[in-house]
């Protein structure tokens, strides 16, 4: 049986348009517009165990909504999930004692104790014994390298050290299900990393299933071999990074340092230039091109190195991303003219 | 505390001008001023425990909070319910206490007052009756938030609402709309109920044996309050179905 099943599973907001001004306003309390938003529309997906699943999205495509519905936050308009073999909003405690959530934008610690408090009081509600809790808050601490942090008030605390502390507050209980709402939002970029490694040797350590939802590529290539793609609440695209960058990035990026100027000179008219850097030339080239390019050049030009990469992920991602969201347009467009 | 003694203010400048409130009802001074003690111990005990968690809960909601009180494995009515003790308002309790103390030495010296072993423990019972219904109500009140998606005239419904509880039924039943009013804050939301029964208690204000009405009220009072519970944990998961989460 798959950790996290999902059919059909679809959540309308029905959002309240206010007009700008007094008048406006007045008259709202007589007429009230409203606008519907598709935060899911039939969404399917399948989870297996130990799985580290990527959502990614543009702002407002339905990942964040999505996570909620699969913690039991929110309950869905039409559609069925299973996590771990329970229904989430029927918000069984048996349910709600093997999965948490952890969101990036949101504080569940309390402010002005210790985060050590944070952590007993979950201790106490996840019913976890003793011992055990101190082993696995000894170990998280490690981990994250917070232990001289726990008496300090979580208002004294840096970004990154308070998201180390959610962290381990969302897992003192060992969840068997981990959703990750951009756990490393706003954070600097040795935080982030400390934060990714943490989350990689943990879940080869638990082997538990993750879903993470990130803007930042550096998460998801760390941390993730598969990527769920979700544009205006469906799912664009479910596949690995490498099918992604495959599939929706037709060309390569080509460096080559030149021996000399004079081969530089020649070659700076090439077509789809990026940049030169004497003595580098940066350039793109079409996938399937790639060789018989490098061969012409190889044979006329004089050239010290060569280096053939992918686009950078934040640029393929970016593409996914205006094509989902040209094809739901067209989609919309179409139902529309029906 | 201030209020208090305002409140007490006001209802000795009222027995100046009368000896009774409601004909015949046996609500003289010291009486009332029992059933008074009575309300500031019941108003005390909600304010203390439910207030500022209500009124919590209700910003928990606008700030999408919420959901952390969803996510853990424990009731959320009760999660939502008691995470703080306001002890500023205790002091109210503690004048209640004093003026039922002191109004019920001035009563045993005007006339008999019936005390038996379960005086005490029923009073109390009955307080607890009160307690279980008010809270009942300000968790109906706080969960209208998850509708409205705020509800910053919690405090002023509170008023609204627990303005009729505050006096004793039988002035009620004196014309149409009061009896509107005594019918709805003692069936519908027995507020009144749970308010006059502790107080009728202490204060016999018929005297004693307790007429067979007023053993149907006391008993009413039980059915009431766990009435009261249930409907207000219907309304609160009914709400919670409805809760949408503050965007993130």
């Amino acid at each position: 049986m798959p950790t996290i099943e999902i059919k059909n599973l679809s959540k309308t907001y029905r959002v309240y348009q206010k007009q700008e001004g007094l008048i406006a306003s007045i008259h709202g309390l007589f007429h009230r517009e409203y606008r519907e938003v598709h935060a899911v529309k039939d969404i399917n997906l399948t989870v297996e165990e130990g799985e580290f699943v990527a959502f990614l999205g543009p702002n407002g495509a339905g990942k964040t909504t999505t996570l909620k519905l699969l913690s039991g936050v929110i309950n869905p308009d039409q559609g069925s999930a299973r996590v771990l073999g329970h229904v989430p909003w029927e918000r069984e405690n048996e349910y709600r004692r093997k999965f948490a959530l952890v969101m990036g934008q949101k504080n569940q610690l309390w402010w002005d104790l210790p985060a050590m408090e944070s952590f007993r009081l979950n201790q106490h509600i996840y019913c976890v014994p003793k011992d055990e809790f101190e082993r696995t808050r000894d170990e998280l601490c490690e981990m994250l390298n917070v232990t001289n942090l726990l008496g300090r008030p979580v208002r004294e605390l840096s970004l990154g050290e308070r998201m180390k502390m959610e962290l381990i507050a969302a897992l003192i209980h060992k969840p068997d299900v981990l959703l990750l709402d951009e756990p490393t939002i706003g954070l600097d970029v040795v935080a982030q990393h400390k934060i990714q490694e943490f989350l990689k040797s943990y879940q080869q350590e638990q082997n538990n299933t993750i879903l993470l939802t990130s803007h930042y590529m550096k998460d998801i290539e760390a941390l993730c071999k598969r990527v769920v793609i979700i544009a205006n609440g469906s799912i664009y695209h479910d596949g690995s990074l490498e099918d992604i960058v495959d599939q929706f990035s037709g060309d390569k990026i080509v460096t080559l340092q030149m021996h000399d100027d004079r081969s530089l000179e020649a070659i700076s008219k090439i077509p789809n230039l990026i940049e030169i850097d004497a003595p580098k030339i940066k350039f793109r080239v079409n996938r399937d091109g790639v060789g018989r390019v490098l061969s012409q050049i190889l044979a006329e030009h004089a050239v010290d190195d060569i280096v053939v990469e992918d686009p950078p992920l934040e640029e393929v991602i970016s593409n996914v991303f205006s094509q989902a969201e040209e094809k739901s347009r067209r989609e919309a467009t179409h139902s529309n003219s029906q | 505390m201030a209020w208090a003694g305002m409140n007490w203010g006001l209802f000795k400048i009222i027995y100046q001008h009368t000896g009774e409130i409601g004909l015949d009802s046996g609500w003289h001074e010291h009486e009332f001023f029992l059933f008074l003690g009575t309300i500031w111990i019941i108003n005390s005990l909600i304010q203390t425990l439910f207030m500022a968690n209500a009124a919590e809960f209700s910003e928990l909601i606008r700030t999408g909070n919420l959901d952390f009180a969803l996510l853990k494995p424990i009731d959320t009515q009760f999660l939502i319910s008691f995470p703080r003790i306001n002890w500023s308002q205790l002091p109210n309790g503690i004048l209640g206490v004093m003026l039922i103390a002191h109004s019920l030495r001035e009563l045993m010296q005007e006339r008999e007052i019936y005390f038996s072993v379960f005086s005490i423990p029923a009073f109390l019972f009955f307080i607890g009756c009160g307690a279980v219904v008010m809270y009942s109500v300000m968790i109906c009140l706080a969960s209208t938030s998850i509708w409205f998606g705020r509800n910053q005239n919690l405090y002023n419904f509170w008023f609204y609402i627990t303005n009729f509880y505050r006096y004793p039924m039988e002035i009620y039943q004196r014309s149409g709309v009061g009896m509107a009013l005594w019918g709805t804050f003692t069936f519908v939301v027995p507020i009144l109920v749970v308010s006059n029964i502790p107080a009728r208690i202490l204060a016999q204000p018929l005297g004693t044996p307790w007429k067979s009405w007023e053993w149907g009220l006391a008993a009413y009072a039980i059915v009431g309050s766990i009435w009261s519970l249930m409907a207000s944990r219907w309304v609160f998961k009914q709400a919670l179905k409805s809760y949408r989460s503050a965007s993130s």
